[in-house]
């Protein structure tokens, strides 16, 4: 691999990442949300 | 169980481990025996890292937990997405770089021979008497319940586990857990769907989930900041945290499962998998729990879970308290069901009222519960186990239909199974490529190698066997089995960390760290009561402030720089 292709990789598994977190982040909304209407 | 249900989990439980054999036949070099000659897809790794920590108590005690508690337990599993991601950005390049078998070859590689040894030791300690309670502790449900022999069950178990590890390594390891976790999950939807259908028809599913809401168990996010509460968000995404990533980042067990992958991608991707799963699956799990204990609320629970304990104590002179006790506990049971009844039907401004008495009840309730549980104890039986613990199992035997209670008692076997053989898995190959090798014999062959990785974990199968033997020694096994992973992992995530991130540390300091900070977990653990979780924190903030200290002082012009 070349460095572009280096770069490229990392900024595909930044985002990759970013959706990791924004999946969990729905997750624990989700969470909030169940604990503020049945509880 | 009738002869379906057991057909049904001896075909379970002996059809995976066959196919495995059958897939990972032939001889294999040391690399493919240790790392399954790298070709394992994501979602297999996905599924492996998933079974490997999921283990028997999740499926049997979290239930239980919940019924017990509610689902704030949840919370304890926040901080592992953000290690995952962690894992995957800093650990797992390094790991695949690098061509280790064990992640204590990197420590080796990094700092020197000392260092690696300890990292790989404290690994081995801690999993070693870990491995052992992973069998035991659904062992002495299942034979409590089911009536077979204690030790039966555990050879069960254990010695099918030690037969397809010690032949298949690592590929064999991966290829059922794969399998494992999918009867895994397919037992749990089928038991959630049938908790569901089994709920009074009175009420609603939404009303029901009220209704546990009402009684306190659907809490999953408390943002308070009060240490002494046990499960909050910030305890849970700190605390968490540093578990998940030494666990994930540090334990062989983990390491090896992801290491299996064919490329830095299928690694990485599979460990992304856990962090988008792990916590809605622990969510439907503890909402099983949940559900179960509705029923309980129409469905008249027995007098004490864990039943043969209560026999037993009834059998040696205890049954007129008991009786008397379970006549009160079926009268406030009979009111309780009332009052839910009014929780689900009242108005608006009457639903405070109905509920403050459905809060007495419970109150009541629980209170003949522990009076029951210290008539045990009088008795002499069942003084220290949990109770919880027997509750899902209880259900499953009491209320499924014939078939799926084999199917379920297979999940837990498989649970047993999957965890276990991970475990023996990475004990083997961390004795055998960090101290065999090394020091023993450094310059035989491959197929010698692959012979003495074969010992080693079968040594160590019959090691766990033997822990789980004699674990009627220790208290609560559950809890134990918490404790001792927190007591070991907070030093060996600092070696790692003082690794990636104090470039100037050299062996001996941080060799030096790990000892102090080990001792001082040591000397907290035995003359402290501070909660278990912080010891990760302490053993790794340890390491992480000593190493450069020492370097400074002690160790200031002694070693050639690092070399990794």
């Amino acid at each position: 691999m070349n460095t572009s292709d280096h770069k490229a990789d990392a900024t595909d598994w930044r985002k990759a990442y970013g959706f990791a977190l924004l999946i969990f982040a729905v997750e624990i909304v989700f969470l909030y949300l169940f604990t503020l209407r049945f509880s | 169980m009738n002869r379906l249900d057991y057909f049904v989990l001896i075909a379970t439980i002996l059809a995976i481990p066959l196919y495995g054999l059958w897939r990972t036949r032939g001889s294999a070099s040391l690399r493919q025996y240790l790392k399954g000659d790298a070709s394992i897809q994501w979602a297999t790794i996905g599924l492996s890292v998933l079974a490997t920590q999921a283990g028997p108590i999740t499926f049997l005690s979290m239930p239980g937990q919940a019924y017990e508690s509610g689902i704030g337990f949840i919370q304890n599993y926040f901080g592992q997405p953000l290690a995952l991601i962690v894992v995957c950005a800093v650990f797992v390049p390094i790991y695949q770089r690098l061509k280790v078998y064990t992640a204590y070859q990197y420590l080796g590689q990094r700092f020197d021979r000392k260092t690696q040894l300890l990292g790989a030791f404290l690994f081995l300690v801690q999993r070693g008497i870990a491995g052992g309670i992973t069998i035991y502790a659904p062992a002495i449900v299942l034979s409590a319940l089911l009536g077979w022999r204690l030790n039966l069950t555990i050879w069960l178990a254990g010695g099918l586990v030690i037969i397809y590890t010690v032949v298949g390594g690592t590929k064999i390891v991966s290829i059922t857990q794969r399998y494992q976790m999918i009867v895994i999950m397919v037992g749990m939807a089928i038991a959630f769907a049938i908790a569901v259908y089994r709920l009074s028809p009175d009420l609603s599913f939404q009303s029901t989930l009220s209704v546990a809401g009402k009684m306190g168990k659907l809490e999953a996010v408390n943002f308070s900041a009060d240490p002494h509460k046990r499960y909050t968000f910030w305890s849970g995404l700190i605390g968490g945290f540093f578990l998940a990533l030494s666990y994930f980042g540090a334990d062989q067990s983990q390491v090896q499962r992801y290491l299996a992958g064919g490329s830095l991608k299928e690694s990485r991707l599979g460990l992304l998998f856990n962090a988008a799963v792990k916590v809605p699956m622990q969510f439907f799990i503890l909402l099983l729990g949940v559900i179960v204990f509705i029923f309980y609320q129409f469905e008249k629970p027995p007098a004490y879970f864990n039943q043969p304990a209560y026999e037993r104590a009834a059998e040696s002179g205890y049954a007129p308290q008991l009786a008397a006790l379970q006549t009160q506990s079926d009268d406030v049971f009979i009111q309780k069901r009332a009052a839910i009844r009014d929780v689900a039907s009242a108005s608006l401004d009457q639903r405070d009222v109905a509920t403050v008495k459905l809060h007495e009840l419970e109150a009541e309730a629980r209170d003949l519960r522990d009076q029951t549980k210290a008539v045990l104890v009088r008795a002499g039986v069942d003084p220290k186990s949990k109770e919880s613990d027997y509750v899902f199992i209880t259900f499953i035997l009491q209320q499924m239909p014939h078939g799926i209670v084999g199917l379920l008692i297979a999940v837990i076997l498989c649970a047993t199974m999957s965890a276990t053989a991970a475990t023996l898995n990475a004990l083997g190959t961390t004795t055998a490529v960090d101290f065999y090798r090394p020091l023993i014999r450094p310059d035989a062959s491959d197929h010698h190698y692959v012979v003495a990785a074969k010992a080693l974990t079968a040594a160590w199968g019959f090691f766990a066997i033997a822990v789980a033997s004699f674990a009627s020694l220790v208290e609560n096994l559950i809890e134990a089995g918490n404790i001792l992973g927190s007591v070991f992992y907070g030093s060996i995530l600092g070696l790692f960390l003082a690794a990636f991130f104090i470039r100037r540390v050299r062996g001996s300091a941080v060799f030096f760290a790990g000892l102090i900070a080990q001792a001082l977990v040591f000397i907290l653990f035995a003359t402290t009561n501070i909660g278990y979780l912080w010891y990760n924190f302490i053993g790794c903030a340890a390491v992480l402030i000593l190493a450069p200290v020492l370097q400074q002082t002690t160790f200031r012009n002694t070693e050639a720089p690092a070399g990794v």
